[in-house]
């Protein structure tokens, strides 16, 4: 539990640097589509459309998009595993914690049942993502090589699924963006450091089963030691 | 609302290229692009050979192929034409794969083109260019009932010398707003027996459109508001843990958190 007395600035490693970068390239690559996506469908944005550059833009942020799970499985497995396996498995105390998810929602950590690395709605949304990813490289494939040669009904379906997964993506990312928001997770991104108070207050199995020594622990952070900067993969 | 329509007699038409001409000089039509192209077409083996000339354009129609996937609202129809917003293209290229009769085409910049049925010339009283130049009245421009009416009347004539002389476009694709006199089968010169274009569909995404852009909008603002609240209640819960955790015992905001 929660309740016992925690050394004021101890900080646990979150992310090392392999990860950030390539949630960085995650990041940057999905707002750049999003925004050329919407370029070519929404009236507003329509304009700046014509003569073909933002469509050129589209298909390089797709390729960064497409190249992510290679740089998973080049540089953070362990951050693979996660999202594959880790977002599709559910605990006890995770079917618990999505009972009162608001509560969670209201920025009320302290009585959830303990999570582990991720907590439940972050698994839910880490496989909301893995899912609709592939659909949208799926269905953004067929529209790239398949645009000349579809029927028109055959082109509407493969647009329909880029946009209803564009959709979901899209509203998922404001949920992500409003917990890190609301439980300032940016610097476990950010640094690859959070306090070990609000790791335990969130994630109280996962600090549990850390080892109490660096770079897991570190007493504080001044810059990243250098342990944690070169992880194992890197 | 009055619906109009074009006539266009391929049995008079003498493949003289004066509307293609008066279309493009009158009109603004982008570089490198013209809304007729005149084909000539010669049908039957020798010695039974027939000519014609086909006008490739826009025909307008009802059920607009274009329009139905046209994002943006580029394409509309209006008093049973289609227009083109050119201003408001962004170059999808939707339309041009979803014409049955391949029409529109992007010009160099990059933005959708065709026949909008001189919606300018049209609105100030006028008469559209090609209409108004052609020398041999293949073209004319009308309440589309009127231009029925005259359609079946040439048709009727033109029989006498073609026997498989038809009117085309009274009911394909919903019904065109270039209603063609024929002197022959459609499909022996080159026209689509059945253009409906299935777009079943087509329109969901229609629906899906608007209400994604609602949905996300909606979303964003609900955890706008919320967010305000729940960090603060977070901020709170650090607090007290902080407060517990410097004098050793549960403080009584802690209590109280965890009574909720
Ligand atoms: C890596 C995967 C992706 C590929 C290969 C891809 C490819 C394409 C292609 C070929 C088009 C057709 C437009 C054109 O011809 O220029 C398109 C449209 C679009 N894309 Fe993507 N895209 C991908 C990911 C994304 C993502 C992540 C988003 C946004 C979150 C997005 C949003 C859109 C939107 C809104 C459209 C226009 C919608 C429509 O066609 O109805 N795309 N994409
Ligand atoms: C655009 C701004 C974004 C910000 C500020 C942001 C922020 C964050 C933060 C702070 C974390 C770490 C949370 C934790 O402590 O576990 C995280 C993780 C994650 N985010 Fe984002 N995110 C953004 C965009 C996205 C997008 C667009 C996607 C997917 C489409 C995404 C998918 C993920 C995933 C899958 C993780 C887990 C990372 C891993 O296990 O390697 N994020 N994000
Ligand atoms: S109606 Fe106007 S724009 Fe259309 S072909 Fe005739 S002249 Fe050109
Ligand atoms: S002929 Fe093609 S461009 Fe013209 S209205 Fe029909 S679908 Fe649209
Ligand atoms: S290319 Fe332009 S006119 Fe054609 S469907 Fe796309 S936005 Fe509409």
């Amino acid at each position: 539990m929660t309740t016992q007395t925690l050394p004021h600035k101890r900080q646990v490693l979150r992310y090392r640097v392999g990860p950030r970068i390539i949630h960085a390239m995650l990041a940057s690559s999905f707002v750049l589509l999003l925004v050329t996506g919407l370029m070519l469908v929404w009236g507003p944005l329509a304009p700046y459309a014509a003569g073909g550059g933002s469509r050129l833009i589209h298909r390089i942020g797709a390729v960064v998009f497409m190249l992510i799970p290679v740089a998973y499985l080049l540089f953070d497995r362990p951050g693979a595993r996660e999202l594959l396996w880790d977002s599709f498995h559910y605990d006890r105390d995770d079917w618990k914690w999505l009972k009162q998810v608001y509560r969670y929602f209201l920025g009320h950590a302290a009585e959830m049942p303990p999570q582990g690395r991720l907590n439940a709605g972050q698994k839910l949304h880490h496989a909301g993502v893995v899912i609709f990813s592939a659909l949208i490289v799926a269905s953004g494939l067929l529209l790239w090589v398949g645009k000349g040669s579809f029927t028109p009904n055959g082109l509407a379906l493969a647009a329909m699924l880029h946009d209803v997964s564009m959709l979901v993506l899209t509203v998922l990312l404001v949920g992500h963006l409003y917990f890190t928001f609301v439980y300032n997770a940016l610097q476990g991104m950010v640094k690859g450091y959070i306090p070990e108070r609000e790791a335990r207050l969130e994630h109280s199995k996962w600090v549990d089963s850390l080892p109490e020594k660096e770079p897991w622990i570190v007493e504080e952070v001044v810059e990243s030691p250098e342990s944690a900067v070169l992880s194992p993969e890197f | 609302m009055t619906t109009y329509a074009f006539l266009l007699d391929i049995g008079r038409c003498i493949g003289c290229q004066a509307c293609v001409a008066a279309c493009k000089t009158g009109n603004e039509v982008p570089e490198g692009r013209q809304y007729i192209r005149i084909v000539e077409q010669t049908r039957g083996t020798f010695p039974n050979l027939r000519g014609s000339f086909q006008n490739l354009r826009c025909y307008h129609c009802a059920d607009a192929a274009c329009v139905t996937v046209c994002p943006t609202g580029a394409l509309y129809k209006e008093e049973g034409l289609t227009r083109l917003d050119r201003e408001k293209c962004s170059g999808c290229t939707y339309c041009v794969d979803a014409c049955p009769y391949d029409v529109p085409v992007l010009a160099d910049d990059g933005r959708s083109s065709k026949c909008d049925g001189c919606a300018a010339v049209v609105k100030a009283g006028g008469t559209p260019w090609c209409v108004k130049t052609c020398p041999s009245h293949a073209l004319l421009y009308d309440e589309r009932p009127k231009i029925l009416a005259e359609a079946h009347r040439r048709a009727a004539a033109l029989k006498m010398r073609y026997p498989n002389a038809q009117v085309y476009g009274e009911t394909e694709a919903g019904g065109l707003g270039v209603v063609l006199v024929l002197p022959d089968d459609p499909m022996a010169l080159g026209l689509p027996a059945n253009p409906n274009v299935p777009l079943s569909l087509t329109a969901w995404q229609k629906a899906l459109q608007p209400a994604s852009l609602g949905l996300t909008g909606l979303s964003i603002a609900f955890t706008g508001l919320a967010a305000v609240i729940a960090r603060r209640n977070h901020l709170q819960e650090v607090r007290t843990l902080e407060a517990r955790n410097s004098t050793g015992q549960p403080t009584p905001e802690a209590q109280e958190t965890k009574d909720q």
